[in-house]
């Protein structure tokens, strides 16, 4: 639908303004929050950056979301995972829960560090933010399964995923595993530190259950050609 | 600031010379058991079990603190001073600077952790035998005792007591005995270990000044706004109970008087802790309360500030050196200014952002 209106589009304001709404109309621009895009001198801009810069003199910017900044901190694989986290819009206490686990991440390793010998001070890693991407990378699923309708029974067939898909069942089943299967009194940030550094080492639940995944896949290859696209 | 250049702490520094400013020297592994068993604020405790040292900065409210213990004279009576300063700039850190000097120049070290655990969410409140309109409260006064006789091991068994305490009909501690009988009497029978503290500090301050003895006192009280001020503790007709109908606090405030001689009182207002105080408060006059301020009045106030420029830097690269700063971004040129952006130079908050980056 968006591609046929784009001939028709004209820059127009509706009559109510819509503003923190992410259905836009297609003729907004997204927002540029990051710093050293406006650093670059006008010498040095390649020709679709310098086309870039006239259109968003001329087209409307959608409004950017409270939780993009241009922070150097910012991490969008991070802000994802808090929004995943969140219950009933609460952004504060999901925040609250992910710094607290990335301190308490940080302060397992440098405390591992500082009492691990000289040799062995460079293998730990202590960096929480490098642990929670290579734990999630190790969480990732390669091949995923869907359920395909043939003659009347339903089978599993293993389908190859997108990375957006790839990203959120890690996250979803990192979440799901800390919520239901651990101990009722340890809070969040404790369970999530620790399957994430289990993750990390490759060990704990979260990967178990992405080797499971992809047992399932590999028995059900018979069905692979069932899949039409 | 030369980069490489560990000046920033060693364990050479003692805590008391003026040109170490803004540098940390390291507090012996040794003395954290003795001398704080109950002070340090909590994120201290745990930095310092994370990275296997205690260090603490040489800030100049401390400098300052220190310099006047150690030109004041103890023949007369007692100086207070009071450290103030807005939420997270450090006063608590700065008392147990003081309190650590004190102890390694042998003075007797009174430390209060925080005023403000005697007048809210106390579980046991009891009659007081002594005095019939008072309240004591067992577990807090038996828990300071604990921490009390761990801190001041070598004095208890030196300084003996002058009066005859009777505690029931069969239980009295006789002239002469030393202190650390008393101590062990309060923390053993838990009814009485209020009015074991109340005489412990009544001893203290009898036997302070004296020159055949001579020991010095240092009472430092965090939270000291407490005092005065209302409790949220209820009596069993649900009347509330005002703070002068507590035992430990009408004796801790007798010691704050400055009617005896040969000690210091260190003190430090807090609104983290308090009762009934607006967030934004700060200043002694709207801390204290009237009644507070009169009785504190005359004292010396010592300004607690934010980081200043050098200081910043020097705390930037002690986390640094401690692999304590992570984010690859956080050691960059605009990292930096972020943090500084971020916590406004405020130690607290620093350190909170610190933490998770």
């Amino acid at each position: 639908m968006a591609a046929s209106l784009t001939g028709l589009l004209k820059p127009w304001t509706p009559r109510v303004l819509l503003v923190r709404w992410s259905r836009y109309n297609p003729y907004y621009l997204e927002p540029e929050p990051r710093k050293e895009v406006y650093h670059i001198p006008e010498t040095e801009l390649t020709p679709e950056q310098k086309e870039e810069r006239e259109l968003k003199s001329v087209r409307p910017i959608k409004a950017a979301t409270n939780s993009v900044t241009s922070s150097v901190f910012n991490d969008p694989v991070l802000s994802k995972f808090v929004n995943m986290m969140m219950k009933d819009g609460d952004k504060i206490i999901a925040k609250g829960i992910i710094t607290q686990t990335l301190e308490n991440m940080k302060r397992k390793q440098v405390e591992k560090y500082h009492k691990a010998p000289e040799g062995k001070k460079a293998e730990t890693e202590c960096n929480p933010y490098a642990i929670f991407h290579q734990a999630l990378e190790n969480c990732k699923p390669v091949i995923g399964l869907a359920s395909i309708q043939k003659g009347g029974k339903f089978y599993q067939v293993p389908i190859p995923l997108t990375d957006d898909r790839r990203r959120f069942l890690a996250m979803k089943w990192m979440i799901t595993e800390c919520r239901d299967n651990k101990h009722r009194r340890t809070l969040m940030y404790e369970k999530l530190s620790q399957e994430l550094l289990a993750a990390f080492s490759k060990e704990g639940n979260v990967v178990k259950r992405k080797h499971e995944l992809h047992k399932m896949a590999e028995s059900n290859r018979a069905y692979a050609h069932y899949r039409w696209w | 600031i030369l980069k490489g250049q560990r000046y920033i702490y060693s364990t050479r520094l003692s805590g008391d010379s003026e040109q170490h400013q803004g540098q940390y020297y390291t507090v012996p592994p040794s003395h954290f058991h003795t001398v704080f068993p109950h002070g340090l604020p909590p994120r201290y405790q745990q930095q310092v079990k994370t990275f296997n040292e205690g260090c603490v900065m040489v800030r100049q409210p401390a400098l300052e603190l220190i310099s006047h213990l150690k030109r004041a004279d103890y023949s007369k009576p007692t100086l207070r001073y009071l450290l103030y300063g807005v939420k997270g700039s450090g006063k608590t850190m700065s008392l147990c600077h003081t309190v650590h000097y004190c102890s390694t120049q042998g003075w007797l070290v009174l430390h209060i952790p925080d005023a403000h655990l005697w007048v809210k969410n106390c579980k046991e409140l009891l009659p007081s035998s002594y005095h019939a309109s008072r309240f004591d409260q067992p577990i807090q006064a038996s828990n300071w005792l604990r921490n009390f006789r761990t801190t001041n091991e070598n004095f208890l068994s030196k300084i003996k007591l002058r009066q005859r305490y009777v505690w029931t009909k069969r239980e009295s501690t006789e002239e002469g005995q030393p202190l650390g009988e008393l101590v062990d009497m309060g923390v053993s029978r838990v009814k009485s270990s209020s009015d074991v503290v109340g005489a412990v500090l009544k001893e203290l301050r009898l036997q302070a000044g004296g020159t055949e003895g001579g020991f010095r006192l240092a009472v430092a009280v965090d939270g000291v706004n407490g005092l005065w001020g209302r409790t949220t503790l209820k009596k069993e007709d649900k009347s509330p109970v005002a703070p002068e109908e507590l035992t430990l606090v009408h004796n801790l405030r007798k010691m704050i008087n400055n009617d005896w001689c040969g000690g210091a009182v260190i003190a430090t207002l807090s609104q983290t802790g308090s009762l009934y105080a607006p967030s934004s408060a700060y200043l002694p006059q709207e801390l204290l309360g009237e009644e507070g301020f009169d009785s504190m009045d005359p004292f010396i106030p010592v300004p607690v500030s934010l980081y200043s420029e050098k200081e910043f830097e020097s705390c930037y690269l002690y986390y640094l050196d401690r692999h304590w700063l992570q984010h690859p971004h956080s050691q960059t040129e605009e990292g930096k200014k972020e943090l500084i952006f971020l916590s406004n130079r405020n130690p607290s908050v620093l350190e909170r952002l610190c933490a998770f980056l």
